[in-house]
């Protein structure tokens, strides 16, 4: 199978799709002519021209909102914010248009719209370059959030959401488009709202998603040595969640840790340890752990950006201390 | 290609009123942060990356911050800018070393390391900072002149932000705001044609920028940006006014960069031919030229100024590299006034 790094596989997913559907196209701050910050796009102006690969100015809530009102028409946008960060600029138009728009007009309007870029902590961006979105949008009824974590599901996932008839926030990450994995040539697609198993265990559930997965997968390895089995929860679909997968593992490890690079307040965290509890009380063994960034901003200093965030050695401590050990 | 400076420029000299000494000084602190600029893109690129994350130089557009400095009345004045921020920093009389320590991240650096080359702040000198968000800040300056004039100290407020900020509604709602108000804010674009890859006429349907301010009500003008004593002569105007309690004023400083938008810009939007030409319009090589011709610095004086600023830079740096990390415990202080338990 070909091994392509990330921001490819986020590339075939938007060529196949505006391929196949001549209402899709691609809009966002160097798209076109830079071949997109971060070259995702990379390409892409030039196999589809400027009529369907729109480079914009700065102008968040201009573009977000022209997008929202385009796809009310019958086109399918694909949005990418440069970061996740700016979306704070636009904020209005994804949470009262996007997220309501359907629902306030009973139903009369489909809103078939992608919205993607960059989320979280990359190199020493500072607090404002550095902003998690996760939970802020997976709260909004109205939205649907995935975050995968590996090219394959990138593609998949990212072809489904352009297919969804519903506004889909689309997280990736800076510092992964760069990472490899195995994609095949073959199209495909994932459904979304399902989690993966990414390393099956029996001794504790790690749930984590996007950038975290990696990190969880190291940890696992090396829990290996205490001959702790760590079974990998990747979400993938952070609203609508899958609910199933998670209490099917803990049904089976009795112990959980939810590793989220988000603040801890208010987080991912928060929201899906109340559906364990709810539903799975009995089964636990332990306490769920949870492991976040620190309750601060983010700072721009390498030793301190460092220490805010989850790192293996503090997903090792979270889940020994479920294992009491 | 090149669309910076298409738009007509103002061709009589400006008289600026500034003594030799001063405008020495000028020259002085615009060849400092030329230093400054290209050894940062030094640390940067070296091994080992002292210096992380976003990083915007300044390199070209020099005569804005200095000129600016040179009217700016300390105590009184502020100035807030976006992210290309280390040449106003220094302008306004930050020490170097202060700068050159936050690029590394060090606790002795002028925002502890917390906030790194795109937010430079400094509270004393009325330096609002640096800000990442573009256009985000405008509203800021703009809050920063309402209270200039809700104290009536005759304080004014220097907005700076790029020709991309003008698309934003920040710019806009601002504009209007101030201008409705009568307020002491003078909206500065510096204009150096691109935003990150994106060349003005792509971005905005007016390529005279200086027309964008046109609907608000207050004076709008083209100013040479690379000719130090056309922005203070343009600066001084705009701040006399709004002194007087006659409100806000809009420049479009006309200049260029030198370098990449940010490290890792390729350039490849820009042709050697276009960078030529820029720097046949370097604001440092304008000034240096004027000065000689009015006898006020020679070859002997211009020597010994590279001397001075290359030993501050070296010196800053060697600051910067001894300077010790923030401690761990520094990530918990600054959040709010007093300490509260974290939110787990
Ligand atoms: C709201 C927002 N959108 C996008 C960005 C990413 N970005 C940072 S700088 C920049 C270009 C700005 O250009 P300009 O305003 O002309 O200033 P210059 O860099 O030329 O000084 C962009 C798109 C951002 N920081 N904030
Ligand atoms: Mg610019």
């Amino acid at each position: 199978m070909p091994v392509i790094p990330f921001k490819q596989a986020i590339r075939q997913a938007m060529v196949e799709e505006m391929e196949r559907d001549e209402s899709v196209f691609l809009i966002g701050e160097e798209v076109g002519e830079y071949n997109g910050a971060y070259k995702v796009s990379e390409g892409m102006l030039a196999r589809f021209g400027p009529r369907r690969v729109l480079d914009t100015p700065i102008s968040e809530t201009g573009f977000a909102g022209l997008a929202i009102g385009a796809a009310m028409c019958g086109l399918r946008p694909i949005v990418e914010f440069m970061s996740w960060s700016f979306s704070f600029v636009c904020f209005d138009q994804l949470m009262n248009n996007a997220a309501n728009i359907r629902y306030m007009s009973g139903g009369q309007f489909k809103l078939p719209i992608v919205f993607r870029g960059g989320n979280g902590i990359a190199h020493q961006l500072a607090a404002t370059h550095s902003h998690r979105v996760d939970a802020l949008y997976a709260r909004v009824p109205g939205l649907i959030v995935v975050a995968p974590s590996t090219p394959y599901d990138a593609r998949g996932l990212l072809k489904t959401s352009i297919r969804s008839d519903d506004p889909v926030i689309f997280l990736e990450s800076e510092i992964v488009l760069n990472e490899t994995g195995e994609v095949p040539d073959a199209e495909y697609t994932l459904p979304l709202g399902v989690a993966d198993i990414k390393r099956p265990g029996s001794t504790v559930t790690l749930i984590c998603w996007s950038k975290m997965v990696k990190l969880c997968l190291n940890a696992a390895a090396e829990l290996e040595a205490d001959n702790i089995h760590a079974e990998v929860i990747d979400l993938r679909t952070l609203r609508p969640l899958d609910e199933q997968t998670i209490l099917e593992s803990i049904r089976k490890t009795h112990r959980a840790v939810i590793v989220d690079e988000d603040w801890p307040y208010c987080g991912m965290g928060a929201g899906i340890m109340t559906r364990i509890y709810k539903k799975a009380f009995d089964h636990l063994d332990a306490p769920i752990a949870r492991v976040c960034s620190e309750d601060t901003p983010v700072p721009y200093s390498h030793p301190l950006e460092h220490a805010m965030q989850p790192s293996v050695e503090k997903v090792i401590a979270a889940v020994k201390e479920v294992c009491y050990v | 290609m090149a669309v910076v400076n298409q738009v007509q420029q103002p061709t009589d000299l400006p008289e600026t009123s500034l003594s030799p000494q001063e405008t020495r000084n000028c020259l002085r602190m615009m060849m400092l942060i030329r230093r400054f600029e290209e050894r940062t893109y030094r640390e940067y690129t070296k091994p080992g990356h002292h210096i992380g994350g976003f990083c915007h130089l300044y390199s070209g557009q020099e005569a804005v911050a200095v000129g600016l400095a040179a009217i700016y009345h300390q105590g009184k004045d502020y100035l807030i800018n976006g992210y290309r921020d280390h040449g106003h920093a220094l302008a306004l009389g930050m020490e170097p070393r202060a700068a050159m320590a936050e690029l590394f991240g060090r606790a002795t650096g002028c925002s502890k390391g917390k906030g790194g080359s795109m937010h430079f702040f400094q509270a004393q000198l009325g330096n609002l900072g640096g800000h990442g968000i573009v256009g985000g800040h405008i509203p800021l300056g703009t809050g920063a002149a309402f209270a200039c004039s809700y104290k009536k100290n005759a304080g004014v407020c220097f907005t700076l932000f790029g020709d991309g900020a003008l698309n934003q509604g920040a710019f806009n709602e601002s504009m209007n705001l101030a201008s409705l108000w009568k307020l002491p804010c003078i909206f500065i674009c510096e204009n150096n044609g691109v935003a990150m890859g994106t060349q003005v006429v792509r971005s905005s349907a007016e390529n005279d920028l200086a027309k964008r301010g046109s609907a608000y009500a207050m004076p709008c003008k083209n100013v040479d940006g690379n000719d130090i004593d056309a922005v203070i002569s343009a600066a001084r105007e705009a701040a006399d006014r709004a002194r007087a309690g006659n409100g806000p004023s809009y420049l479009v400083m006309n200049t260029y960069r030198f370098r990449g938008h940010s490290m890792s810009d390729p350039l490849q939007y820009r042709t050697k031919d276009e960078l030529e030409r820029a720097r046949q319009n370097d604001p440092i090589l304008i000034y240096e030229k004027r000065l000689r011709s009015r006898g006020i610095i020679d070859d002997a004086a211009l020597q010994q100024i590279e001397h001075e600023v290359a030993d501050i830079v070296n010196d800053a740096v060697l600051f910067a590299e001894n300077s010790p990390y923030p401690d761990l415990s520094e990530l918990y202080t600054n959040v709010l006034s007093e300490t509260y338990p974290l939110q787990k």
